[in-house]
């Protein structure tokens, strides 16, 4: 008898489970306002902003209270990823690029053609957003990767800048060496990142694109090339050897060695610019990258920093709609945010914040203007890209750290990276 | 020299064992709290040169970290102290009660399959967290309670933390039974012998715990995160996290300086507490 | 003399003495007397709460998550059930699960005694007998209270990074080290130290355990003549087994799911190449980074299996060497 009640007792429990449709229909909060939900990540400052944004926008519509529902980066997948699990979605949410596949093939965004005005929008920049011709994700905002040199590092060796439009990988590792040797041992050329996006404009460069027709368009022989300049850079001691560098790709941009006054050259996105400014006290240069011998491209182009996006499972679409037309087009919205979450990539917007952007904004707005002709769309990781970052990085770091030869791992990461957008 | 030696060589030699002893503890304490003193002499230093001058003693000393970090959030920064020590509280007065409950019914009573009730207590901590967020989420949702304190505070009052229910059922096993047999003769129920006896003589599992529950709970980030994500809501662990951000700046010094403040309460409450986890059966005067 | 003095403390301690037969502390009342009904009703009572939370929030989520590891789950769509597919690939195809699990296994073997040594040491140290004592014992527990906090990671590398502690004390003697943070041969090494370094909690809990042995039994051994290390075999070690034993389970069990330190000081990628990734940190990854939480559950199953069977060897062997002072 007991173990029988016990039986049923589990039963119940796991029903509850199962049966877990429902949600908080059409919630409304006492005082008869509209509840929606946003969610975002990010620091103290973009709290600060987006909470700035969000009272504009309730002044403005007094029947729509939104409530930001905020996390900081790492944790920010996984908290929002149990509430699209729970049907306990936000209404808006924001996903970066590597995301939009992943939720708009499961269906968990709403399609946004139509829905919002993007008439004056970069379209190149908006096509990111879209799959199989429907709108699912709006760009906020747009970054671009690019060789930043620390000023008075390169004088102090007394090296001149280099000409960014013809030097190649070569110059680079060169010039790296010598920047290391006019120093006393403790400032390095260059650092070298395992950014997903250094491979694919590297390969850019020679004609391959990272995501091919359903499957990965790089070959070995690439990526035996792009990991031959980190040997080189580590041969010559260019850059510090594969455990520091490690160690400084890990401690972040405030750790990095043009961050510290300890490093003449470093790839970033050109968000970082600010920070690094701030933190080294330097004058900071912003370059193309090196190209490989006889491209005819950089292989740079022009990435959405994050998009809006909207539930599908929202029951105050209107509202959402009216909310992210309002971060993506209404100037007191964009007068706020100014380049938090991208550069603008509404031109009307962009003419209207441009005096108001601080100088580290000024200086990216005019170094992707004068690359503007250059500039290719940003490539959309495919379902399952979301793992590509993690796989570049692992095969890497066998191969600097000497754990698996060249060929090896490059067999095995283009295996693994094939399974994962096959999947 | 033999009248030397003969002034008491044990005494001598006891104090200079005694010296040796504070020596080593104090020795190895320092490397022990190294990162702690590199983090309060970071907390010291202007933000910029944080990571530019790696040096223990800071050359400029400001509190423009403090006082920046305490006003950089939505509220001030007492505003997310105030909301973590309510949570903490409840939490340490709900696991007090439901685990030393459920423990002394453990340790002392019979009952019927037992056994079974023991193993499934402990198995459900075996269970790694993060393949039953989803569905515990799922749960306080069905319950209505998502953005309230509840999902984090009810699980302690209903003694979720097998950990502690296991702690207590061990030092209640290290009881004499006479001790219960005593109090039965004398005419005491379960209740009260549970109450009168064996409580009291658990002071330092129950020191323990409440120790315990209270660091845990007040630097629990996640599901803080995930149950209160309205800013208005946050609480310290989830409020230092917002210091730092990885895609873009991170306001280091201003987050060291309130990990320092932050550490304040537990450390307080530790020391208050270690008192009770001093005062076992060897100082009730139990024969 | 010897042998009557190793004999002593259990005459004064007759309660702890080393159980041949680990029975209950009194006859037991035949089953369905009214005492046995009364008592059981009683223990069902006491242990309200915890019915309630287990079949409220526990169970269910539980069982769940057993559901879901035979599904293909993305946590943004349905699950599809697929049989056993999550177990054999994990088994068959999967070189991170033996990379983790390898990882993870020597993380435990290696910490877990390293810890409670540690632990117990310094407990004993700090139980009685000096000055200061409160004084240190709050020192020894700060290091636990930073333990999970976000700065770990930024400390750690003060110690162990390229520029850190460690390498600046090598350095007086000529030696330059390495990133030991970052070099896949030592980096696990750190976590391990790591660990050890937040020694406190168990700590704590044998410094609470030493104070649970009457002060009685000291004095009678020390009458008798019993040295500092004769009464730590004799009285201090048994009656502090119960103790032990627990630090044990669950330090095991813990440390299996170690998670947090991991995923804080390596940003959450368990590198240098697969070097410190925990079996929780890849299976973390594998729910909420790349959306397969069938295959988490999978994962979390089969640790489920190997942390109960620990355990219960734990259990088993815990008759031989755990000495309880309800047992006659």
């Amino acid at each position: 008898m007991r173990s029988l009640k016990t039986v049923a007792l589990l039963a119940a429990a796991a029903l509850t489970l199962t049966a877990c449709g429902g949600g908080d229909g059409g919630e409304a909060a006492g005082d008869g306002k509209v509840k929606l939900r946003f969610s975002y990540w990010g620091s103290d400052a973009r709290q600060k902003l987006t909470e700035q944004a969000i009272a504009a926008f309730e002044k403005k519509n007094p029947n729509i209270d939104v409530v930001g529902e905020f996390s900081d980066w790492p944790s920010y997948y996984e908290s929002l990823a149990t509430k699209v699990a729970a049907n306990d979605a936000p209404d808006v949410m924001t996903l970066e690029i590597r995301g939009l596949a992943e939720y708009s093939s499961r269906g968990a965004l709403a399609d946004l053609t139509g829905k919002v005005n993007v008439a004056d929008l970069d379209q190149t920049v908006l096509a990111t957003g879209s799959f199989d011709g429907k709108q699912y994700a709006i760009p906020t905002g747009v970054n671009v990767f690019a060789m930043f040199v620390n000023k008075p590092v390169l004088d102090k060796a007394g090296e001149k800048l280099p000409d960014d439009t013809s030097w190649t990988w070569d110059d680079y590792v060169k010039l790296s060496e010598k920047i290391t040797k006019a120093g006393d041992g403790s400032t390095f050329g260059t650092e070298y990142t395992f950014n997903q996006v250094y491979l694919s404009m590297f390969a850019a460069q020679r004609g391959e694109k990272f995501y091919d027709n359903g499957k990965i368009g790089i070959t070995p022989e690439t990526i035996k090339a792009w990991w031959a300049t980190f040997d080189q850079l580590i041969k010559t001691k260019g850059s510090p050897d594969a455990a520091k560098m490690a160690e400084i790709a890990a401690a972040g941009v405030e750790q990095s060695l043009i961050g510290t006054n300890k490093g003449a050259m470093g790839m970033w996105w050109s968000n970082q610019l600010g920070t690094l400014s701030k933190v080294s006290g330097s004058e900071l240069q912003m370059l193309r990258l090196p190209k490989a011998e006889g491209a005819s491209t950089h292989g740079m182009f022009l990435q959405p920093a994050m998009h809006w996006t909207i539930s599908s499972k929202t029951e105050r679409s209107a509202e959402a709609q009216k909310f992210v037309d309002f971060l993506v087009n209404d100037p007191e919205a964009t007068g706020i945010l100014l380049s938090d979450r991208g550069l603008p990539v509404n031109s009307k917007v962009l003419a209207s914040v441009k005096d108001k952007l601080p100088p580290a904004d000024q200086q990216i707005l005019t170094f992707v203007e004068s690359v503007k002709s250059e500039l290719a769309q940003a490539e959309v990781p495919p379902k399952g890209g979301s793992k590509m970052e993690d796989i570049v990085r692992r095969y890497s770091e066998a191969v600097t750290s000497g754990q698996q030869t060249p060929d090896e791992a490059a067999t095995k990461l283009l295996e693994e990276a094939n399974a994962a957008i096959a999947g | 020299m033999a009248t030397v030696s003969s002034r008491n060589p044990v005494l001598y030699r006891r104090r200079v064992s005694r010296g040796a002893k504070h020596l080593m503890l104090i020795g190895f304490g320092l490397v022990m709290l190294y990162p702690l003193l590199w983090m309060i002499s970071s907390s010291l230093k202007p933000e910029e040169l944080i990571f530019r001058e790696p040096g223990l003693l800071p050359s400029k000393i400001t509190f423009d970290n403090y006082t920046e970090g305490w006003t950089a959030l939505a509220h001030p920064f007492s505003y997310y102290l105030w909301n973590s020590a309510v949570i903490t509280a409840l939490s340490v007065v709900g696991n007090l009660v439901a685990c030393s409950l459920a423990a002394y019914s453990f340790a002392r009573l019979n009952f019927p399959l037992k056994k079974l009730w023991f193993a499934l207590m402990l198995g459900t901590i075996m269970l790694p967290f993060h393949v039953v967020i989803v569905p515990q989420y799922i749960v306080f949702s069905q319950l209505d309670m998502i953005n309230t304190i509840w999902p984090l505070i009810l699980p302690k009052f209903l003694a979720h933390d097998s950990f502690f229910i296991f702690l207590m059922v061990q030092f209640i096993r290290t009881l004499p039974r006479e001790l219960d047999e005593a109090a039965s003769i004398d005419g005491a129920g379960y209740w009260r012998t549970f109450f009168r006896v064996i409580l009291p003589l658990c002071t330092p599992a129950l020191a323990t715990t409440a120790i315990f529950t209270f660091i845990w709970t007040w630097n629990d980030f996640f599901s803080q995160l995930l149950y209160l994500n309205n800013p208005d809501n946050f609480t310290v662990p989830v409020a230092l996290r917002t210091f730092l951000d990885s895609s873009g700046e991170s306001s280091w010094g201003p987050m060291f300086a309130m990990s320092i403040i932050a550490l304040g309460p537990i450390f307080g409450f530790f020391l208050a507490g270690q008192k009770y986890l001093i005062r076992g059966m060897a100082t009730t005067g139990l024969k | 003399m010897v042998d009557s003095l190793s004999l002593k403390p259990e005459a004064a301690a007759p309660a702890h003495a080393p159980a041949v037969k680990r029975g209950r502390g009194r006859p037991q009342p035949p089953r369905g007397s009214l005492r046995s009904r009364r008592e059981a009703w009683a223990a069902h009572l006491f242990l309200v709460p915890w019915f309630l939370g287990l079949f409220l929030i526990t169970i269910g989520p539980i069982v769940a998550s057993l559901y879901l590891s035979f599904t293909d789950y993305s946590l943004l769509d349905e699950a599809k059930w697929v049989g056993l597919d999550n177990y054999v690939t994990l088994f068959t195809e999967d070189p991170r699960f033996w990379t983790s699990l390898k990882v993870t296994t020597i993380y435990v073997v290696v910490s877990v005694p390293l810890q409670l040594g540690f632990a117990l040491g310094l407990a004993l140290l700090l139980d009685r007998g000096l000055r200061g004592l409160s004084f240190y014992r709050s020192i020894y527990y700060l290091p636990s209270l930073l333990g999970g906090s976000v700065a770990i990671a930024i400390l750690w590398r003060k110690i162990f990074g390229a520029d850190g502690l460690v390498n600046a004390v090598l350095a007086i003697f000529g030696i330059q080290g390495t990133s030991y943070v970052n070099n896949p041969d030592t980096a696990l090494g750190t976590l391990i130290l790591l660990h050890v370094w937040t020694f406190g909690a168990p700590m704590v809990i044998f410094l609470a355990g030493l104070r649970q042995i009457p002060g009685s039994y000291y004095e009678a051994a020390s009458i008798d003549g019993a040295g500092t290390l004769q009464q730590f075999k004799s009285i201090t070690l048994p009656l502090l087994t119960p103790i032990i034993f627990f630090n044990l389970v669950l330090e095991v069990i813990k440390s299996f799911q170690s998670f947090t330190q991991s995923f804080i000081v390596s940003n959450g990628t368990g590198g240098p190449t697969d070097s410190t990734l925990f079996y929780t940190l890849y299976l973390y990854t594998k729910g909420f980074k790349d959306y397969e939480m069938g295959y988490a559950s999978a994962l979390a199953w089969v640790l489920v299996i190997i942390i109960a069977g620990l355990t219960g060897v734990n259990f088993l062997a815990s008759k031989y060497w755990v000495f309880y002072g309800d047992s006659k």
